[in-house]
């Protein structure tokens, strides 16, 4: 145990030094050799142990041709250490973006990674912390966008101040590696409470007005029918030609649009009461429904689609998010 | 569901090359080891490539266990020892068998390719002959592309992972001289582990009987090759002294097990020319060491001269040994010889055998009247009545010399100095028996002397008053020939047929020799570059009073900028390519027309520019704008590269419209 503290102290230490070293990145990076770290692996050290058992039997029994295997294989062990190291020498790696996520979902980092030299590089890894990447390869003048999934746990802002790219290419001697550090982060959604009905009709319009489902408004028209439009404003008459449902929309009475305030939830917890706000939004953003969102300090009027949903959710993540920084798995 | 320890095909990709690499690591085992080990390790191998493919269960623990227990049991049964590289490299074929059996992961087979270099070692420390060098890289070869193969994705062809083993291990080449060069050598080992090749001892045995040396003749092994520093001294002179042999039992001649006698050195005069030359033995797994006659000089460690003045040493010659010698070929040895050892070693005679040899030689002494007579009255019997020289002489049965000296009088050189010797001490002269070789043929195509197995012979040595021990050779008085002209070359005469000696033909004798030449400098120069030839080599490199230190400062130097030289190629091969080649060419089109580009012009404008001033034809100053816009913004097609040089290369400007009005800064189109 104690030895796994020792490393664990020693790569942090490793880790802030390079750091300091290297300070912030920019979102694309020549790795220049400066930056690449090697060490031997395990494998290494039993392939070192392995050719000087192999040199003490060739000098005990003084065999020219034992001197020649072991040798052969000191100068590959030596090969080895310098391939491993230019295979990831002049590569570029940029930021390809990252998709925002649920807590306890993955997120999911696009790192795109350029070869510009005219040979093949091998096993190219990206890896954070604890999180590893595929090991892809990189034909010559080949760019791909590797992605390091990192796993949430809350809502805020999922940070990446460090990832590595590494090689173990060629023999799993020795591991060669880059730490970028260019601060990304991801954003990270609260996670949808269960499915929960939607707040009533009679929470949701503005000034508390309620509904009136005589119909005293004008008809304004129809629409495409939407999951949670009432049956009483499906025009039967229009299905029955057309085999095709419609909703009637009436004026001064907006029936698709809701309001989601957290003053209104009903649970003490703010967390919880996020979770079941983002659940909300989730499922009306799936029915196409217009929603706004009320939040203590920001009021989102409603409205529908990828953007606004995405807004919706982003306030909720961001909410308080002052103390939510180290939110990063 | 699933099942349970069911393979899942990850290894389908890699574990192909590294069964072939095991299977290639293992061949030049295969003759030494028991058969089942062979076979097992074959079925293993077979075995476990089916379950990867077919998907199936690994053998359960237990199975393997026991499959473990039954192979080093095996493996001890089959050697009754378990150090040595014989049971050594059985246990690594079983060893990698059960390996394979437990093989799940990609990892497990670096254990695989450790075992398969471990085993290509195992075959370089039992034998080094001129192709284990190409076995080696092959088998390198090989274990690298395993290797590779392991991690490497499936999308990556075959050839290109051979390519790429390739090209790391030719990286590897001139580290591996440098340090095979300048790495120090010592001479002594660190601890004795006596390698068992497989091989029981071959050439000469320390006793004699008839038959014994009839059947080394026909093996064309070398036995020794030497290289004289002054002349070789002629065919008749060349007696290589082994095994002195002094006891006789009516049948077979034994020796004493000689111990170190630091008076046997003294006791030997030495006059003329000393011959000075350098023996290289072939293992033997004996003691003997063979010098011309008695050497007066001999460099190795740990030999010594017995009583006999013959030479050993304290260790078997288990491996090629080379030593340098000087020998006299006039010499006296033990003038005076004590009344105990004549009686009690060198005049005994097993009672009541052989009795009519013995009346023979009594009487022929009393004829002779004196011993040097004597002597040579019965070298003359053996030249003058009908014997015969063959290498199949009939069987003897009891009184084994009065059968041949009286009836089938056929014999080969054994017989002759068994009976000869005998003759001796019945006559009351101290006679003994001396094994060795005698002759050795110069190569034609290299300056040195081979000695082979077929050269045994055995000879007399006859003690007198005064002179010592002198040689006699009745074989000489029998067959001339095989003592002038040597074994081999009379092999090609009638008398090697009438021996029932094969006559190959010349021209493949020849080849042989010339095999035997570069086996001779692959054995000098490449396995016997020990410390001498090392330290010798360094000076010819012109390092002074070589030391391991300066050694291994050399070795330091040179790994370093070897490594240098591989990091600079390894840095040439990854830099991106010079990216544009366009505006390289561009850039040239625009000295040729002589006007530069203004800053923030682009080409079109500029072509329009020059144009208007009538500075180049207007086609050919668009053509080139056109493919230089298309080659280096285009979809990248070669062609238009292509196109865009050779418009280049054609274009010419209007010499008149030649300007240097323009005194704008050079740049780089955009």
């Amino acid at each position: 145990m104690a030895g796994v503290q020792i490393t664990a102290t020693l790569t942090a230490r490793a880790e802030r030094w390079a750091r300091k070293r290297q300070g912030t990145d920019h979102r694309a990076i020549r790795l220049r050799s400066r930056r690449i770290y090697i060490l031997p692996t395990g494998v290494g050290a039993v392939f070192a142990l392995m050719t000087f058992a192999m040199l003490l039997g060739s000098m005990n029994y003084n065999n020219n041709l034992s001197f020649v295997l072991t040798f052969l294989l000191a100068g590959l062990g030596f090969v080895a250490m310098h391939q491993c190291q230019r295979n990831l020498v002049d590569l570029e790696v940029s930021f390809a973006g990252a998709d925002p996520v649920f807590a306890g979902q993955t997120a999911q980092f696009r790192i795109a990674v350029t070869n510009y030299s005219k040979h093949r590089r091998y096993n190219l890894q990206l890896f954070a912390d604890a999180v590893r990447g595929d090991i892809r390869d990189l034909g010559p003048g080949e760019s791909r966008v590797f992605q390091l999934g990192v796993p949430t746990r809350q809502r805020g802002l999922v940070r990446l101040e460090r990832y590595g790219i590494r090689t173990l290419f060629p023999f799993e001697l020795f591991r060669a590696w880059a730490w970028l550090h260019m601060d990304l982060s991801s954003l990270v959604y609260p996670n949808p409470a269960d499915p929960a009905p939607l707040p009533p009709p009679s929470q949701t319009a503005h000034g508390h007005r309620q509904h009136d489902a005589r119909g005293e408004e004008d008809f304004a028209g129809f629409r495409q029918f939407h999951d949670g439009d009432s049956p009483r404003h499906v025009a039967w008459k229009a299905y029955a030609r057309s085999n095709e449902l419609l909703s009637k929309q009436f004026a001064g009475a907006d029936t698709s649009s809701q309001w989601f305030d957290f003053d209104r939830v009903n649970d003490d917890d703010t967390e919880a009461r996020l979770s079941i706000l983002t659940r909300w939004i989730v499922d009306a953003d799936r029915t196409q429904r217009d929603f706004g969102l009320r939040i203590p300090g920001t009021e989102i009027q409603p409205a529908h689609g990828d953007t606004h949903r995405h807004r919706c959710l982003e306030a909720l993540a961001m909410f308080n998010a002052t103390n939510r920084i180290k939110a990063a798995a | 569901m699933k099942k349970r320890n069911g393979t899942d095909g990850s290894l389908l990709a890699s574990l192909p090359w590294t069964l072939v690499a095991l299977t290639f690591s293992l061949i030049p085992h295969v003759q030494y080891m028991p058969v089942w080990i062979t076979v097992s390790f074959l079925a293993c191998a077979a075995g476990r490539w089916l379950i990867e493919k077919q998907r199936r269960r690994l053998p359960p623990a237990w199975l393997r266990v026991v499959l473990a227990l039954a192979g080093f049991i095996g493996v001890f049964a089959s050697y009754e020892s378990v150090s040595g590289v014989g049971p050594g490299s059985a246990l690594l074929a079983v060893m990698a068998a059960l390996k394979l059996l437990e093989t799940r992961q990609r990892r497990d087979q670096f254990v695989l390719l450790f075992i398969s270099i471990f085993l290509i070692m195992a075959s370089l420390l039992r034998e080094q002959y001129i192709w284990s060098l190409p076995f080696l890289i092959a088998g390198m070869m090989l274990t690298t592309t395993a290797w590779l193969r392991m991690s490497i994705s499936t999308e990556v062809s075959i050839c290109d992972t051979f390519g790429t083993g390739g090209r790391l291990l030719l990286y590897a080449a001139p580290l591996t001289l440098a340090m095979w060069i300048f790495f120090p050598r010592i001479a002594t080992p660190f601890w004795a582990v006596p390698i068992d090749n497989g091989s029981a001892s071959s050439g000469l045995n320390d006793q004699m009987s008839p038959g014994d040396i009839s059947s080394l003749s026909l093996s064309d092994a070398v036995a020794f090759r030497v290289n004289f520093r002054s002349s070789a001294p002629p065919p008749r002179q060349r007696y290589w002294r082994g095994p002195v042999l002094h006891r006789f039992n009516g049948r077979t001649w034994t020796g004493n097990e000689a111990t170190p006698d630091l008076r046997a050195q003294d006791s030997i005069q030495v006059s003329g020319e000393p011959v000075e030359y350098q023996v290289t033995m072939e293992p033997t797994q004996q003691q003997w060491v063979f010098a011309l006659d008695i050497p007066y000089e001999l460099s190795l460690e740990e030999a010594f001269m017995g009583p006999q003045q013959q030479v050993l040493r304290a260790q078997p010659v288990d491996r090629r040994t080379a030593y340098d010698a000087v020998s006299y070929l006039d010499y006296r040895t033990n003038v005076d010889l004590s009344q105990t050892a004549r009686s009690w070693w060198y005049l005994r005679l097993p009672d009541d055998s052989n009795p009519r040899t013995v009346a023979l030689a009594k009487q022929m002494h009393l004829v002779a009247g004196s011993d040097k007579a004597f002597i040579s009255d019965v070298l003359d019997m053996f030249g003058k009545e009908e014997f015969f020289y063959t290498l199949e002489p009939p069987a003897l049965g009891s009184n084994p010399v009065d059968r041949f000296l009286f009836d089938t009088r056929q014999g080969f050189c054994e017989h002759y100095a068994s009976a000869f010797a005998v003759m001796m001490r019945a006559a009351g002269l101290p006679s003994r028996i001396v094994l060795g070789y005698q002759g050795g043929e110069m190569n034609p195509m290299s300056d040195y002397m081979i000695v082979r197995q077929s050269d045994a012979h055995a000879w007399t040595e006859v003690w007198l008053p005064e002179e010592g021990w002198l040689r006699a050779d009745p074989t000489a008085s029998v067959a001339p020939e095989r003592i002038n002209s040597g074994m081999s070359a009379a092999r090609f005469g009638d008398a090697g047929a009438s021996w029932g000696l094969r006559a190959p033909a010349q021209w493949l004798y020849n080849l042989g020799l010339t095999w035997d030449a570069v086996n001779a400098k692959w054995n000098g120069w490449i396995l016997g570059y020990g410390p001498e030839n090392q330290n010798r080599f360094m000076q010819w490199l012109g390092m002074d009073e070589p030391s391991w230190r300066k050694m291994a400062l050399t070795l330091l130097v040179s790994v370093l900028v070897l490594i240098g030289g591989i990091s600079f190629l390894l840095v040439r091969r990854y830099r991106p390519p010079q990216k544009d080649e366009a505006a390289r060419l561009y850039l040239k089109f625009v000295r040729k027309v002589g006007i530069r580009t203004r800053s923030g012009e682009t080409p079109r404008e500029y072509a329009a520019r020059i144009a208007a001033q009538n500075a180049a034809p207007a086609t050919e100053v668009n053509a080139i704008t056109d493919w230089y816009l298309a080659a280096r913004y285009g979809p990248p097609d070669a062609r238009s590269l292509e196109a865009l040089q050779d418009a280049v290369r054609d274009f010419r400007a209007i010499s008149s419209g030649r300007s240097n009005n323009h005194p704008e800064t050079l740049q780089k189109a955009t």
